[in-house]
This record gives structure tokens, C-alpha cells and sequence, in this order.
């Protein structure tokens, strides 16, 4: 309970991490959702890769170019990260949705072979960048340690746009996700709803992946959407539930983590699997009982 | 003797009384025509039935007529007033994902979603509207359960809601009785003949079911070995019309 009330402190040292990493389980599930009902699991385990690697990519430019990033928290490395991050997003999600769209070749082998190649560029980039080991590193391990004031500024500002978009447009990005064909008899524009839904996950994944790494982005992306879906009767309570149950899960994985000095990252998302677990188990005793 | 309507022929109809018509229309995918020289029209307040085997083009002349999908050639030419008709369409519910979690009532408000503009809130007379809709298919007791867990008679009444929630000018159905056991498929084909009786709406029904449209269409438009037939339902699906086609075919 010490530890609870610690973290709990408005002068706890690591406050901006709390902030951070229950934001961010607030609000992966959100878009986390549309990657489940529209069966783009794979892309929510390729694509923080895939951003994790645009930094990666990003901070190794002004090298290639015989700059030196002095610090490494400055707002030019935060500027570039944040750049290569949602550019190397972007570009991947809507390259492919735009495959998986076609209907062609094998979606599953596309996104498994974009998940291994950009693991593996980020371990090159980061081999060859005297300055990958101060912070990328833990980045990619998920320790969510240094959250400066800006990448939570940067996250608060991207909740706070998820929220009012998909609030606002919910209506259209249901519609188009469910009947495609329907949405184009009532005359939507589906490419404009499908690039806002893209742009939408792009920017959520790319900021998460820039405050707390790969590691706790795809977990939070996925986990508590499987485990709302579980209980859920309607799209509202899914959307709900999930992003309750990743800011409730970010919380107490944070708690944990602080309590028994492990990192945070792995903590969150071993959490979130053993809840998923508990959840399936729950949900299968009800049938059988039932 | 019915209009018989061969690729590349044209027929002469009245275009008064047409809400659609289809005037030497190739149609297909990616450029590759599935059926060509198709010239049918559909009347106003008619109950039209598209008879034809697998891959004969029914559900691809439905989604071009919808526009869905291009036509490869030709033109596809709306009602006397120029202006396109609103499509109250009802698909096949096989397509229909169950992994989304919406309920007969969600599903059937999204046919007023045409009217609605986006970043709104639907407003309380659509939300009213669809229920009298869902009321009127028989479907309200769905309005709480979720879409997914219906049968595929069920499925098929909501879906008849949410086309009708367009407020259509006509109602075109894709083989509505399709995987639906056969008192659920007489249920459907009765509702779908009374809609268009008492409210004089414009049907295109797409099915196999030959009894089904001699029941119920006024008008068959036939699809048969790559050529179009388009007549009265009562003279076209006559046993002795059907066995000229076939033989025709044999030989």
C-alpha cells in the first residue's frame, strides 16, 4: 500500500512514466478495436515494430550525414524520432491495408516478414549508432523510465485526438468496417474513412511506441480489446471496456513493476496476458456452468 | 412469347414508367466482361426477379446496377427525372463478420446513415423511423440481440429493415433465402411480396428459386448460357418456354 500511495504522489519522481503508460493504455485499445473486428491482428504486432524502427532510422540519419545528436532527450532527436516514427507507421499501414485490400498473395506471410525485417534493421541501425545503447534499448525492452514533459504533452494531445475522432466519426469508421458495400451505397467516401482510420492508428502507435517502446504498444493495442470482446454485448462497451481495462492494466502493471524493481514494459503486458488467460478461463467456466 | 434480348440486340422500351434501365451494358471484373449487350430495364413499383446458375453474372448485374462496379460498356440510365435512385440494398448474410458486436437495432440504423452527416449524431426521428422499420419486418424483438447470434432468417429481416430505413426508391435483394430453411424462405418471399404490393415498391429480387419467382415476380430477367432474357414472369417460366431454352441449348 506504501508503494501505491508513492506512485500515487503528485511529486513522485517517476509521475510523467504513470501518466504515460496508463495514457497510453487508455488509449491503444481504442484504435486497438478496429484492428480486432476488421482481423488486422498481425498488423498490430507488426506495425509498433515497424514505427519502433523509424526512429530508430530517424536518429541514425544526422549521423549518416556527419551530425552528432549531442543529447539524446533533445527536441531535435524528439522531433526526428517523432518523425520517423509516424512516417515509417504510416507508410506501413497503408501499404498494407492497401495489399490486404487487394485480396492478393498471403496477408499473414506480408506481415510476418515486415515484423522480422524491421526488427532486424532496428538491431543494424542500433549496432551501428554510438548512441543506441543510452536509450533505444530500453526503449525497445519497454522500460518506461524517462518520459520527458514533451512525450507526455505528445501523448495527452494524441488521446485527447483519438477520443473526439472516434467519438465524433464512430458512425462512419463502424460503417465502413462492417459493410464496405453498404457504405458506398450511401454514397461515403471509403478511401477518405479508411486513411482517417489508418491515420488514426498510425499516429496512436507511433506516439506510443516514442513514450514507452514496441513492447507495451502491441501489447495494449491487442490484449485488452481480445479480453473486452470476451464480455462485451455491444461495439460501445467493447470500445469501453478495452480502453478501461488498458488503463486499469497499465496502473497496476506500473504498480507491480515499482514494487518489485522490474521493468515496466514486460510487467504491463505479462499482466495483460495473464488477465486474457483468466478472462478465457472465466468465460469458458460460464459456458460450461451455463 | 417473351422478350428475348441477345448480346449486342436492343430493345425498345418505354422509358415512362422505367426507374432504371440498361441500355447495351457490358458487365464483369477488371475489365474482363461477364456478360455483355444487356439491355433490360426495370419499371417502377415492378417486382422483377434475376433468375440464373451459379456464375451466371446475377450477383455482378446487381452490383453494377448498384454501382458497385463499373460496366465495362454501355450505360446504366436512372428514372425519367434523371436523378439516381436510392438503393435499398439487402446482401447476402454470410458476408457479415460476427466478430462485430452490433445489435439488429445498430445494424438496421445504418441505412440512415446516408442522411446523417458525418461528426452528427443520428437524430431521435431516424432512431424512431428504423424502429418502425424493424416493426414492420418483424424483426423488432432483434432490436436488443445482438446481429451476429440471429438466424439467417432473422438476419434477413433486419437486413430488409436497414434497406428500407434508406427509404429506397427500390429494394434490391441478393439471394435472401439463401442458407434459410424452407418455412423461413416462404416467410421472407411472403413479407418481400406484401412490401411490394401494399407500399408499391420497387423490387430485384436475385435468387435460384424458380417456384419462387413464378410465385411472386412480375417480371424475370433471365441470365442463360452468356445471354439475357428479360419478359413476363407468367409466360417466361412456363414449362414449355423453359424447355424450348434448354433444348435450344443442347442443340
Amino acid at each position: 500500500m506504501e508503494t501505491l500511495l508513492q506512485i500515487l504522489s503528485p511529486t513522485f519522481l517517476l509521475r510523467n512514466s504513470v501518466y504515460a503508460s496508463v495514457l497510453i493504455g487508455f488509449a491503444c485499445p481504442l484504435v486497438g478495436v478496429f484492428l480486432i473486428i476488421r482481423r488486422l491482428v498481425f498488423m498490430g504486432v507488426a506495425l509498433p515494430q515497424i514505427s519502433s524502427t523509424g526512429v530508430a532510422f530517424a536518429l541514425s540519419l544526422p549521423l549518416w550525414f556527419g551530425f552528432h545528436l549531442t543529447d539524446h532527450g533533445s527536441q531535435t532527436a524528439h522531433t526526428l524520432a517523432f518523425a520517423g516514427s509516424i512516417v515509417f507507421s504510416l507508410a506501413a499501414i497503408l501499404s498494407l491495408a492497401f495489399m490486404e485490400r487487394r485480396g492478393r498473395g498471403q496477408p499473414e506471410g506480408r506481415l510476418g516478414t515486415a515484423y522480422v525485417v524491421a526488427a532486424a534493421a532496428g538491431i543494424l541501425l542500433l549496432a551501428k549508432n554510438p548512441y543506441g545503447e543510452v536509450g533505444w534499448l530500453d526503449m525497445l525492452k519497454g522500460e518506461v523510465i524517462t518520459i520527458s514533459n514533451f512525450d507526455l504533452v505528445l501523448t495527452i494531445a494524441m488521446l485527447a485526438f483519438v477520443l473526439v475522432v472516434l467519438l465524433l466519426f464512430q458512425k462512419e469508421l463502424i460503417l465502413v468496417s462492417f459493410d464496405r458495400e453498404m457504405a458506398l451505397i450511401l454514397r461515403k467516401n471509403v478511401i477518405f474513412w479508411d486513411v482517417m482510420l489508418y491515420i488514426l492508428i498510425g499516429l496512436t502507435v507511433s506516439v506510443s511506441v516514442l513514450s514507452v517502446g514496441p513492447l507495451i504498444t502491441f501489447g495494449f493495442l491487442l490484449i485488452p480489446a481480445l479480453i473486452a470482446h470476451r464480455f462485451a454485448q455491444t461495439m460501445i462497451q467493447f470500445t469501453l471496456f478495452a480502453s478501461l481495462i488498458g488503463g486499469v492494466s497499465a496502473f497496476i502493471g506500473f504498480w507491480i513493476a515499482y514494487q518489485y524493481d522490474l521493468p515496466v514494459g514486460p510487467t504491463d503486458v505479462v499482466f495483460l496476458g495473464i488477465t486474457y488467460a483468466m478472462a478465457w478461463i472465466a468465460g469458458l467456466s460460464s459456458k460450461v456452468l451455463l | 412469347m417473351f422478350a428475348r434480348i441477345t448480346p449486342g440486340e436492343h430493345t425498345q422500351q418505354p422509358m415512362h414508367n422505367s426507374l432504371i434501365k440498361l441500355d447495351n451494358v457490358g458487365i464483369g471484373y477488371a475489365g474482363r466482361e461477364v456478360l455483355s449487350g444487356i439491355s433490360v430495364s426495370i419499371d417502377r413499383s415492378s417486382f422483377t426477379a434475376v433468375l440464373g446458375a451459379n456464375g451466371s453474372g446475377k450477383t455482378t448485374l446487381l452490383k453494377t446496377i448498384l454501382g458497385l462496379l463499373p460496366p465495362i460498356t454501355g450505360r446504366i440510365e436512372a428514372a425519367s427525372s434523371g436523378v439516381t435512385p436510392i438503393f435499398g440494398y439487402v446482401p447476402q448474410t454470410s458476408r457479415f463478420d460476427p466478430v462485430y458486436l452490433l445489435t439488429g437495432f445498430e445494424v438496421a440504423l445504418m441505412g440512415s446513415f446516408g442522411r446523417v452527416r458525418p461528426g452528427r449524431f443520428v437524430p431521435q426521428a431516424e432512431r424512431t423511423f428504423t424502429r418502425e422499420c424493424l416493426q414492420a419486418t418483424g424483426a423488432e424483438e432483434f432490436y436488443h440481440r445482438r446481429f451476429s447470434e440471429l438466424s439467417g432468417g432473422q438476419k434477413q429481416r433486419v437486413l430488409i429493415a436497414r434497406a428500407l430505413t434508406t427509404r429506397p426508391d427500390i429494394l434490391l435483394l441478393d439471394e435472401p433465402t439463401a442458407g434459410v430453411d424452407h418455412a423461413a424462405t416462404l416467410a421472407i418471399m411472403e413479407f418481400i411480396s406484401q412490401l411490394h404490393k401494399e407500399r408499391k415498391m420497387t423490387v430485384l429480387l436475385i435468387t435460384h428459386d424458380f417456384a419462387a419467382a413464378h410465385r411472386h415476380a412480375e417480371q424475370v430477367i433471365w441470365l442463360h448460357a452468356g445471354k439475357v432474357y428479360q419478359g413476363p414472369a407468367q409466360k417466361l417460366l412456363t414449362a414449355e418456354h423453359l424447355k424450348k431454352m434448354l433444348e435450344g441449348e443442347m442443340n
